[in-house]
């Protein structure tokens, strides 16, 4: 028997679909600013903070950072830090430098990522100042001295996951620009 | 049971105007569901069988410590005269057919997306839900007969695309892909590892395998809810159509994450976004999440309709209804709902924070309940019934154990802590080889069997039937229970090669792959046998119902094979009379 498959119900259920597949697709494609976002709010993943004063509160507890810096295999940059740790209270702001030296006879051009382990302590680890996330030209036989001001969020003793944390590894990375 | 005499008394007139198999145009062309899901069926078992034979590379290649097959990187000169499947080169120089270790990489992600994508979706879904699917509801056809062509023909170009992928160039370590089924970003998008075209054509394969399972997935919600015969609530629905709706629902909200996660891994290789790439701001996990936002439910996909057909099966071999239906019902709609809210498990080494873990850990293990729910309706439906041991009665009571089995190591998995320790090692592989290649299998075996005859109208060798199963459930256990046991003393996947200490185990699963590929060769022998050298046609008597009085969907109110065109007045299912 000859049914048309174009009876109003059915196209009514089509568009239902097509709408969803349309929706996921749309969320799944915007995952990228979401996702941001999110671990931005939550510190997921070890994202860490940005603030712009340093906090009233400073504990008399202490918690020692330690700096990791790396770069890939084949990078012409010379990455340094000056100090391997530091231990501090609570509350208190630090200043840790770094030093990135060009070891090319051209300019480099390359962009500083960065995270802290545990993740969870992402939250908690503020920057006052730091280089990250931008592009930054060495030249050649360049050494630039490049400073983070941080401090530790006191809230971070009240949170389970995070309370019985004594050390924190801030861990940057300078990756290469193509074109530089 | 609303019985049909109507359709019995149509199927010698117009409903039976079959045009002849030898014509090509009748399945190019085919707009017949039962046509449709023959050629899924045909397409799923050759699938399988490219499938299980790269899985025979890979414990050929397993069966002993050293490098068996992959051998390619030892390739100097004649070294490999003595090797297997070396072939000589016209310089004079040895190589091996299969290349590397990044060959067996190769093997191991083909043969999970072959498994998944081109053998047990279009057998369950595409095969068995388009031949049954119209036929339990009371429908005439599916709701979009050409899109339901399209569906079909999109997948052998998918299946092309893929295969194609493994022979191109995939990176600096030979040809294909061999970064896993999951495909994770960053070792997928490295130029240096995989800048081939070899990763683009898998893309490219996996999108239009989706939009293929997606089109389905439409046509099977319209049908189901638009198309069911007078008096076939949804709550009268058999319990394989239950099964059928709530996966092409997973796959309505799934597949088009895995298609947005896939787009971003295409623009990440080759126009420089860096979704994925933390040198520009992006981060490899996202990657992780979208995949398990997709790969957790598509992991229900591949085991829901199977549910659905060890429940047909069980209630008509034990001459029972099925025990709770609404709770079964309702049991796989839970499933799939919870099914969303867990792929982070996948990754619990990434490091999250306890508290997510913590929720991710308990809201995996409630999973249990539903699961745990169907098992024990399952044998509350055998409990006190006329049980009749036929192979397909087998094969779903060997689905129960094993896939109870695989169901209890993913309880141990779901926990983070041990997880930590068991991630990535071979526990990981037996715990998913029993839910799937045990579980999925055994659920499309038993429905292979168990409507063969009506597809067909043939008969088939019980004994063959029987032997198949036994020499399957022998061959299936030795292979993967031992893995059990190298994942717990450490044995990591994904690698050509291992320590000795992990060598006893590894051949007795090897042995176990020898014996399940004689299995197999008695199937194809069972098939051979009820298609060309007896070619027994069903008893008049038995023609609608082979299996008696417990078989009450309505499929059996029709003939064997039923009529090309059914339905010609829509059935009526009567109140007290369903399911």
């Amino acid at each position: 028997m000859a049914m048309s498959p174009n009876t109003p119900q059915n196209i009514r259920w089509v568009a239902i679909c097509v709408a969803i597949v349309g929706g996921m697709l749309a969320i799944a494609l915007n995952a990228a600013p979401l996702y941001d976002a999110f671990c931005k709010v939550t510190g997921f993943g070890g994202t860490t903070q940005t603030a712009t004063k340093a906090p009233g509160v400073v504990l008399d507890q202490t918690i020692e950072i330690r700096f990791d810096v790396n770069v890939p295999p084949g990078t012409p940059l010379e990455f340094k830090t000056g100090q391997t740790s530091e231990t501090l209270k609570i509350g208190e702001t630090g200043l840790a430098h770094f030093t990135v030296r060009n070891l090319s006879d051209r300019p480099v051009k390359a962009i500083a990522s960065y995270n802290v382990t545990p993740h969870t302590t992402g939250l908690y680890f503020q920057k006052l100042q730091c280089f990250c996330f931008e592009d930054m030209v060495f030249q050649p036989g360049q050494t630039l001295d490049l400073p983070v001001i941080y401090f530790i969020d006191p809230d971070i003793v009240k949170n389970r996951d995070t309370r019985d944390v004594h050390t924190i590894t801030l861990s940057y990375t300078y990756y290469q620009q193509a074109d530089g | 049971m609303a019985t049909n005499q109507t359709a019995h008394a149509d199927e010698h007139a117009h409903g039976d105007h079959r045009p002849s198999p030898y014509n090509p145009l009748r399945w190019l062309f085919s707009t017949n569901h039962k046509d449709i899901g023959t050629m899924y069926l045909i397409f799923a078992i050759i699938a399988g069988v490219i499938g299980g034979a790269m899985s025979g590379l890979i414990r050929w290649e397993l069966a002993e410590p050293g490098v068996q097959i992959f051998w390619g990187m030892a390739d100097a000169g004649n070294l490999g005269t003595d090797k297997l499947f070396s072939v000589q080169m016209p310089d004079g120089s040895h190589k091996a057919i299969f290349g590397n270790e990044h060959g067996y990489n190769v093997m191991v992600t083909m043969h999970g997306l072959i498994m998944i994508f081109f053998m047990v979706m279009p057998a369950m879904i595409g095969g068995f839900g388009n031949w049954f699917v119209p036929l339990m509801i009371g429908a005439p056809d599916m709701a979009f007969p050409r899109m339901n062509n399209i569906s079909f023909w999109l997948l052998p170009v998918a299946f092309a695309l893929a295969t194609i992928s493994m022979l191109v160039p995939g990176g600096s370590m030979g040809q294909g892909f061999g970064g896993g089924w999951t495909l994770y970003a960053p070792l997928s998008t490295s130029q240096q590892l995989h800048g081939g075209p070899s990763m683009d054509l898998l893309i490219l394969s996996l999108h239009i395998a989706g939009i293929s399972s997606i089109l389905g997935a439409i046509n099977f919600i319209v049908t189901i809810f638009n198309m069911r015969a007078p008096g076939m609530t949804l709550h009268r629905m058999p319990l394989f159509v239950w099964s059928i709706l709530v996966t092409v629902w997973l796959l309505l909200l799934s597949l088009p994450v895995l298609a947005g996660a896939i787009t971003m891994l295409l623009t990440d290789r080759n126009f420089g976004t860096n979704f994925f790439n933390a040198a520009g701001g992006g981060d490899p996990v996202m990657y992780q999440h979208l995949f398990w936002f997709f790969g957790h439910p598509e992991v229900y996909i591949l085991i829901l309709p199977g549910f659905g057909i060890v429940s047909q099966i069980v209630s008509t071999f034990s001459k029972k209804p099925v025990f709770g239906y609404l709770g079964m019902a309702y049991a796989m709609v839970s499933i799939g709902v919870i099914g969303f809210i867990v792929w982070a498990h996948h990754m619990y080494t990434v490091g999250m924070g306890l508290e997510l873990e913590a929720y991710f850990v308990a809201a995996t293990m409630i999973i249990a309940v539903p699961t745990g729910i169907k098992i024990f309706s399952w044998i509350a439906t055998m409990w006190g019934g006329s049980i009749d041991l036929k192979v397909p009665m087998l094969w779903a009571i060997g689905f129960i154990f094993l896939f109870t089995l695989g169901g209890v190591t993913g309880v141990v998995l779901a926990n983070s802590g041990i997880d930590t320790v068991l991630h990535d090692t071979y526990y990981v592989v037996a715990h998913f080889h029993y839910v799937l290649s045990m579980g999925a299998v055994f659920a499309i075996f038993a429905g292979f069997y168990y409507w063969l005859p009506k597809m067909s109208g043939l008969k088939y060798s019980g004994l063959l039937g029987g032997l198949h199963f036994w020499i399957f459930f022998v061959g299936v256990n030795i292979i993967f229970f031992p893995q059990h046991f190298l994942g717990l003393q450490g044995m990591p996947r994904r690698y050509a090669d291992y320590p000795d200490g992990f060598a006893y185990w590894n051949y007795v699963s090897s042995i176990g792959y020898a014996i399940t590929a004689v299995g197999a060769l008695v199937f194809f022998y069972m098939l051979l046998d009820m298609f060309v050298l007896r070619r027994r046609k069903l008893e008049t008597a038995e023609n609608a119902s082979p299996w008696g009085e417990g078989a009450t969907t309505l499929e059996w109110t029709l003939s064997s094979p039923p009529p090309f065109h059914q339905f010609n007045e829509l059935p009526v299912v009567a109140e007290e009379k369903h399911h």
